[in-house]
């Protein structure tokens, strides 16, 4: 046998290896095209490319404070990238992410301003409302999707819509403050022991992160979630079911999975990580529900999930990306006469080429596979 | 004052109707051909800020021009996605509405010196009055008074778009190429420029659609304007079964669904609950229909056979 591979047309290589190699060439490429693409459009405008992309990461690296605010924008990303990403696995789209953390937020207004505890008590019972609020309004288009066949993109953005009417009413009424003279709609304030402490003092860093960087515990706790979303995909019993639905329905069902089970679990997983996305905002920077609820964080969510090739490592990557492009746009407005929209075209013409070029590696390692095997397939009947 | 002004929410609804009907109607063409187009969102949201940019500088005809135009071209990269590149056709479509977001945002700021909206008040068409329909009593004759010629011309684009995909030999391709890629391939016709044609004729259809969004019905563009009439149309497609009379009924349900809450003021409901009818209607008629219909066969997958072609 040793002596028929010689004659085979693809030397032996590790599949890993491959994938490896497939992935960041992917990544490279995309990268290439958008940066190309997007220099041209600067240059359009009569702006030095080189310039604009340098500028883009001196304001988002160049001190500690600018990096943490990098990571500060990142946190509900990472957070609504998951959610997607945990969706995805099971081939399921949760358009939803928006709808879901805007109802977090009220819910989660509710535990704050209703109860009076100790902060022990009263921080993890905030976060358990928002989840909870989240997983309620993932968990219906979840279970009409199974019970009804309703594809969730349509039912997941309608419950969107749902959701910001739903807000703006309970804003209105039940958690409207009763502090008067404001000139703005907005809840009560939340008392310190329903905020999120802030990161920069527990590690002696107020000097360097000022108090206006909202870096707070929910940074590592993100990165918690990223674990606890790897070992559940890959090291549990229902994290195989999900890639199994998610791969290949049909077989997971003849396999003996229920696959409308499946489906709702995850959705309701990922519904509870969407509860996290708004917390950041109303916990840390606001400290109380205002009109300004719709943040978009679920929308950009997909887009983290696309770059971060739905995985648990890839999507706090792309988040930090995308928190370095937002912080960038800063720079833009002031370093540059482009307009700070730009940001949102290059992370547009960014996803596009990666959606593109992952979908090109993938066919490229089938291909790869399926002649390794026709080869090593020859290499045996020629031995027998 | 009656609580409802039948006529003016019918009329209201007439205008949802136009914008539901014509973007279902492109995504028709697009799924009848196989590639499933759930960014009729993202194209619409583009031919909003592109339809109004052109009234302003150019008149609400080369507005709704453009921004069909503008809906087109960026249809092209779905149809690259999907067609050329088989990307997973949710995946890309999901990809068109972020990035649209993101686009219309830029060209605002770059037309309209802001990233949110244009100044109220662009250039629209002279309303026009249905001479017979105004005499219909119970005030639904008002709903045919002061309407926007377009909405006619959506009435009556049902009967070209029945001809073309059930009699001529462009839809029968188009059609096949739908249910049976395979089969189209084997009789000679090549699978990949219809599905690209089916693709362009939605994006050009949402495009023309959010133009009018823009220019007929709120006479000026705001981020979120379409606050997911593109969806809906995807809905009112499966509730129509992929059939183009079916369809204009589906539309009508749910372009009243959208105009009422505007228009109607229930005493101790408040107005927030009101304009979550559509959204619900949605909800319910998907999850009420979707099973007893039938999507196009091949809609949704990658035709991998001849290299695509």
């Amino acid at each position: 046998m040793a002596t028929a591979t010689a004659a085979a047309p693809v030397k032996p290589r590790p599949p890993w290896l491959d994938a490896a190699v497939g992935q960041g060439l992917a990544l490279l490429g995309a990268f290439l095209f958008a940066g190309i693409v997007g220099a041209i459009i600067i240059m359009l405008y009569g702006e030095r490319p080189l310039f604009v992309y340098r500028v883009i990461w001196e304001f988002s690296t160049a001190r500690a404070s600018d990096f943490a605010k990098v990571l500060e924008l990142a946190t509900p990303l990472i957070f609504s990238g998951l959610a997607v990403a945990v969706a995805f696995k099971a081939g399921m789209f949760n358009i939803g992410v928006e709808g879901q953390y805007i109802v977090g937020m009220a819910t989660a207004t509710v535990a704050a301003t209703f109860f009076e505890l100790p902060a022990v008590i009263h921080l993890p019972l905030v976060v358990l409302f928002a989840m909870a609020g989240s997983m309620v309004w993932a968990g219906v288009p979840a279970v009409l999707k199974v019970k009804t066949g309703a594809h969730e993109v349509v039912t997941t953005i309608m419950m969107n819509g749902i959701a910001v009417s739903l807000v703006a009413w309970a804003l209105l009424n039940p958690l409207r403050t009763t502090e008067t003279g404001l000139v703005d709609l907005r809840s009560d304030r939340f008392p310190d022991s329903a905020r999120m402490p802030f990161l920069a003092p527990t590690f002696g860093l107020e000097e360097q992160i000022p108090r206006s960087v909202n870096l707070t515990w929910l940074f590592p706790v993100a990165l918690l979630a990223c674990f606890a979303v790897w070992f559940l995909l890959y090291r549990t019993r229902l994290g195989y079911e999900v890639r199994a639905v998610g791969s290949s329905p049909g077989s997971a069902e003849a396999g003996g999975i229920s696959t409308g089970a499946v489906q709702i679990k995850i959705f309701l997983i990922s519904g509870a990580l969407a509860g996290f996305v708004g917390l950041n905002h109303v916990l840390a920077d606001a400290g109380f529900l205002g009109v300004n609820y719709e943040r978009e964080l679920g929308f950009t969510g997909i887009a983290v999930a696309f770059l971060g090739r739905n995985h648990p490592v890839g999507v706090p990557l792309a988040a930090i990306m995308l928190g370095l492009l937002f912080r960038g746009e800063d720079g833009i407005a002031i370093a540059t006469d482009l307009p700070r929209e730009i940001v949102i075209i290059l992370e547009g013409l960014l996803i596009l080429s990666v959606v593109v070029a992952y979908e090109l590696v993938r066919r490229w390692l089938v291909r790869r596979q399926q002649r390794t095997v026709r080869a090593e397939e020859g290499a045996d009947s020629a031995a027998a | 004052m009656p609580l409802l002004d039948v006529g003016a929410v019918v009329a209201l609804g007439f205008q949802y109707f136009t914008i539901i009907y014509l973007t279902a109607i492109g995504g028709l063409f697009s799924e009848r051909s196989g590639i499933v187009n759930i960014g009729l969102e993202g194209l619409m949201v583009v031919g909003t800020v592109m339809g109004a940019w052109g009234s302003i500088n150019w008149g609400p005809v080369a507005g709704l021009l453009i921004g069909a135009a503008a809906g087109m071209l960026f249809s092209l990269v779905h149809a690259v996605a999907t067609v050329t590149f088989r990307v997973d056709h949710i995946v890309s479509g999901v990809v068109i509405n972020v990035v649209a977001l993101g686009l219309a945002r830029f060209l605002s700021q770059l037309f309209f010196g802001s990233a949110s909206q244009s100044d109220s008040g662009i250039p629209h068409f002279d309303k026009i009055d249905i001479p017979l329909l105004e005499s219909i009593p119970f005030g639904l004759g008002r709903a045919f008074q002061n309407l926007s010629p377009i909405t006619v011309v959506a009435f009556l684009l049902a009967i070209p778009v029945l001809f073309v995909l059930s009699r001529s030999r462009f839809g029968l391709r188009l059609r096949s190429a739908g249910e049976n890629p395979e089969a189209t391939r084997t009789l000679g016709v090549r699978v990949a420029p219809l599905r690209y044609a089916g693709v362009a004729i939605s994006g050009t259809l949402a495009g023309f659609a959010g133009a009018f969004l823009a220019i007929e019905v709120n006479e000026l563009y705001q981020e979120g304007q379409t606050q997911g009439l593109g969806f809906i149309a995807l809905a009112s497609l499966i509730l129509g079964n992929w059939s183009p009379l079916r369809v204009m009924l589906g539309a009508m349900l749910f372009g009243l669904a959208t105009g009422i809450p505007l228009r109607v003021d229930i005493p101790g409901i408040p107005e927030q609950f009101v304009r979550m009818i559509p959204y619900i209607v949605t909800i319910v008629a998907i999850a009420g229909f979707v099973g007893r219909v039938q999507p196009p066969a091949a809609a949704g997958k990658a035709y991998e056979g001849a290299g695509g072609t």
